[in-house]
């Protein structure tokens, strides 16, 4: 076999495809070797000096991360040398780390506390003050930069050259005043700014949104899909339950669609899913007046609405922000069911849709045009897609219009736009997450929805990649619904509570 | 008595830089006798002869020549003329005698590798040299030795002269060539190798000046009379630089294998006012320091040395009197090679700043006499642990010093301490 090679890692013979590191072979085999400045997406700087093993017949130790594994290898992770290396190595990147664990954000999930916990826990030998560097440093819109923190793994800077091509750091002076920094007063100014914060393997870099919020042992973890665009990256959803407070979101790595990275307009699509920004309860317009009402009550109007005006007179005006078996459900029952005709889709401009900023970012910011599309494909019925025309449609006469709003506030904003624009519909059922749609005018009943963390199902992304939101966090709106939760109780043979 | 004169052959010759003088003592007539050469039988020829890398390491340098690919398309010949390690002053005596040897030694390396381009690089603090070396290139150049359709063949070797800025890492091969790219002078992950992938990522060579001074005289007079000199491993001659209290400091060529107490003692010609030897840096401030009693009958090759403990490196032979406290001579080398770490690889960047900070601590009369122990162990996990040597540079001196001179140096910080009063 020309193509692999075998080695043996520790006490286990490993096969592994030429040309891989040993570093990646550990990995594969969950062989534990500890690693700084090593990243799986970028390129290899070989600098930390922590992935140290032994190879048999070398003379020295070798780095992991830079070793090709070659046949009949043997490497060993754990002999007494590279134990004495390990202590070491970490003894040299704390001596001047300022161990300020308590006041820092990377505290409970930093490389070096943790390595510390692993092979330290001896007092250190530095006795001398340490070298001194700027705190604090404004980098960015979302960056603060700590250089004393800083391990110099240069981890940012390949980022800034290799993912963004933006080459916006680099390393200024040599030695132990080396420091991280931009040129000159520049900031960093991109999309994806707070990967430099994940990369980051100790408190250097902080979000400024996150820095100071709360300790990340406290914080619970979900993975689900970034409903920002359609290129849907895994993304994982960090809150804290007992608040029904989301804190922040991170990539996780799936290499066919986002790889290592996501981009900060997706982690701001979680802060419309905390308490203040939710609408709680379904309201209704009750004689000219805005009232809270049962979910129930406000799904019973709609079908007696529907009932009045005739499956003919009704449309559903459909937003991309749903998961493929909430559309299914949705179309099963208006237009299967009920035989309603007339859908409108809703996927924002089509001269924008086509953007793509060569990362990951797209102009089609709806996660499951796809999945929408899909869905509609095996409905009959006059499929139009609204937008810029939505006005024109939408007085061809419907009564009654279903409309399922994007969740997601730069989306939503301009969705409930649009829907101010319509006039002469007797009843508009609004289905939405966020309260501030209760200030659109022109609705009839808002729906209380659940956000995207809170449900599990199915984005297609923009590829046709069937990803899954795998897990629900409880909905920080007590009475909010999934679609098919919705239409599960628009079903009912009796409506269960009537006025 | 007499000794071989290889490199310092063109030593009181009047106007010995200019081309006239050089072609008078048969200049460029190895490379016009190479140029119709294959390079394979170059590469044969100084392989053969036995000559090794002059910069510190010693790596036989036929053998460095033959790593090119042979199907590498584009290559690079660099002349390394940064000459930073402390007490070294050997290639620059090379381009104040006679810079010519140097291009000539230069195209016959560029044709042995087949490079059309070449470079030195040189270290700015070189005033006079740099002019010197740029004056020679201009008569080259004018006299067709290169450039295109150089000696009447069909080569075309462009050789360009670049100037660095004094930083002591970019003497460190790919921290050299990272320079020269424009970059940081940081030394590069290896493997690959330069050889493979080096200047701009194409296959790239780069020997020492003094290496590269050599080989004319090698084509010339051929292998065998050059291994004829020095050693069996560590054929021909090497240019020493003898500092320290001499009476007579200054370049020494010598056949490798000399002794080295003759060297200091009969050469340089001994202690000044009466001083007594107390130490000898053999290679370089990066080489491990020596004791009178280890050079009694010590020759200066690259073996011997080595067996010594020590390193023959780049031939700086630093001579250490009796009355040279060695807190100071440590101070010294470690705030050297802390403030010329370039910072990338941990144990080195904090480790050199670590020996620096407690060295400090003496002036400051905080330092403990357990603190000498500490430096040892500091330096004991620097070694081998990084991307260059320059690690390994700070950690062997910094190791032979506490342990040679252990109870000196604790002395010195119970007499400097509070509790010394």
């Amino acid at each position: 076999m020309a193509d692999t090679v075998t080695f043996r890692l520790n006490d286990k013979n490993v096969t592994v495809p030429k040309g891989w590191t040993v570093m990646q072979a550990a990995k594969q085999e969950k062989v534990d070797i500890p690693h700084f400045c090593w990243h799986p997406g970028l390129s290899v700087a070989g600098v930390c000096r922590f992935c140290m093993v032994h190879v048999q017949g070398a003379r020295k130790l070798e780095i992991a991360c830079n070793l090709q594994a070659t046949e009949g290898m043997v490497v060993r992770t754990d002999t007494p040398e590279v134990k004495e290396a390990h202590k070491w190595g970490l003894e040299f990147h704390l001596i001047n780390h300022p161990l300020d664990c308590p006041v820092c954000d990377q505290a409970g999930e930093c490389g070096l506390q943790d390595f510390y916990m692993e092979v330290g826990k001896y007092p250190s030998q530095m006795t001398r003050p340490k070298v001194l560097k700027p705190k604090a440093v404004d980098l960015g819109p979302r960056l603060i930069l700590d250089t004393e923190r800083c391990i110099l793994c240069s981890r940012c800077v390949r980022f800034e050259e290799e993912v963004t091509k933006t080459n916006a750091l680099g390393i200024f002076d040599r030695g132990d005043r080396a420091i991280i920094g931009t040129y000159g007063e520049e900031k960093i100014a991109h999309n994806y700014q707070e990967n430099l914060v994940d990369i980051c393997p100790v408190g250097a870099f902080t979000s400024k949104k996150f820095r100071f919020k709360q300790r990340v042992w406290f914080l619970q973890e979900k993975s689900t899909i970034c409903p920002g665009c359609s290129t849907g990256c895994k993304i994982q959803v960090h809150a804290r339950t007992d608040r029904r407070t989301y804190y922040r979101v991170k990539p996780q790595t799936d290499e066919a669609v986002n790889g290592f990275w996501m981009c900060d307009k997706g982690r701001d699509t979680i802060t419309h899913l905390n308490r203040e920004s939710r609408l709680p309860q379904a309201q209704m317009m009750i004689e000219g007046k805005k009232q809270t009402v049962p979910v129930p009550q406000a799904l019973n109007s709609l079908q007696r609405a529907i009932a009045a005006a005739g499956a003919q007179h009704t449309a559903l005006l459909v937003s991309a922000h749903y998961t493929v078996e909430e559309y299914q459900a949705f179309f099963d029952y208006f237009c299967t069911q009920l035989g309603v005709k007339t859908i409108y889709q809703w996927r924002g401009d089509k001269e924008d849709r086509d953007a793509f900023d060569g990362i990951l970012w797209r102009g089609d910011e709806n996660p499951n045009t796809a999945g929408l599309l899909a869905s509609l494909s095996q409905i009959q019925g006059r499929k139009v897609e609204a937008r810029n025309e939505l006005v024109a449609c939408v007085a061809q006469d419907p009564k009654v219009l279903i409309a399922l709003c994007p969740e997601v506030p730069f989306t939503s904003t301009w969705f409930q736009g649009d829907l101010a624009k319509l006039e002469g519909i007797s009843h508009v059922s609004l289905w939405t997450c966020r309260y501030e749609a209760t200030e659109a005018a022109g609705i009839t009943s808002w729906i209380p929805m659940k956000g995207f963390a809170e449900k599990t199902g199915h984005f297609l992304n923009y590829q046709g990649a069937k990803r899954e939101l795998e897990e629900a966090f409880p909905s920080a709106a007590a009475s909010a619904l999934s679609v098919v939760e919705a239409v599960q109780q628009l079903a009912l043979p009796q409506p269960s509570v009537t006025l | 008595m007499e000794f071989p004169k290889i490199l310092t052959r063109f030593e009181n010759i009047p106007n010995s830089r200019a081309l006239a003088t050089y072609e008078k003592h048969g200049g460029y007539e190895a490379a016009r006798k190479v140029l119709g050469q294959k390079p394979e039988e170059v590469i044969a020829l100084v392989k053969d002869s036995g000559l090794r890398g002059r910069g510190g390491a010693g790596f036989p340098t036929g053998l460095k020549w033959s790593f090119v690919p042979k199907s590498a398309d584009t290559v690079y010949l660099l002349c390394n003329n940064d000459e930073g390690e402390p007490g070294t002053f050997k290639d620059r005596y090379i381009l104040e005698l006679s810079p010519h040897m140097l291009i000539e030694g230069m195209i016959i390396a560029a044709h042995a590798i087949g490079a059309k381009k070449a470079y030195i690089y040189t270290r700015c603090e070189f005033y006079d040299e740099i002019r010197w070396m740029n004056e020679a290139i201009e008569e080259a150049y004018k006299a067709g030795y290169l450039g295109a359709n150089l000696l009447g063949t069909k080569l075309h070797i462009d050789l360009d002269h670049y100037i660095g800025a004094g930083a002591y890492i970019c003497g460190e091969e790919t921290g050299l060539i990272s320079s020269l790219e424009g970059k940081k002078g940081q030394p590069k992950l290896k493997p690959p190798f330069p050889a493979v992938s080096g200047y701009l990522g194409k296959p790239t060579i780069v020997n020492n000046t003094e290496t590269l001074a050599a080989v004319p005289w090698i084509i010339t007079h051929g292998a065998a009379a050059y291994k004829a000199m020095g050693t069996e491993k560590s054929p021909g001659t090497k240019l020493f630089c003898v500092s320290g209290p001499v009476k007579k400091p200054g370049v020494f060529e010598r056949p490798l294998g000399y002794p080295l107490k003759k060297l200091i003692f009969e050469d340089a010609g001994g202690m000044i006012d009466g001083k007594q030897l107390k130490a000898v840096i053999p290679g370089g401030a990066s080489a491990p320091v020596l004791l009178p009693a280890e050079i009694e009958t010590l020759t200066l090759d690259y073996e011997a040395i080595a067996a010594a403990g020590s390193m023959l490196g780049s031939g700086a032979v630093m001579v250490i009197p009796h009355d040279q406290p060695m807190m100071e001579l440590l101070r010294i080398l470690v705030n050297f090679f802390h403030h010329e770490s370039c910072g990338q690889c941990t144990p080195c960047r904090e480790g050199t700043g670590w020996l620096a900070n407690i060295v400090q601590g003496v002036e400051e009369k905080t330092a403990l006499p357990e603190d000498i122990e500490k430096l040892y162990q500091i330096a004991l996990h620097m070694e081998g642990r990084t991307i260059c040597a320059l690690s390994d540079a700070a950690a062997m001196p910094t190791k032979a010093i506490t342990k040679k001179f252990a109870d000196e140096l604790k002395q010195t910080i119970y007499a400097n301490s509070r509790l010394g009063g």
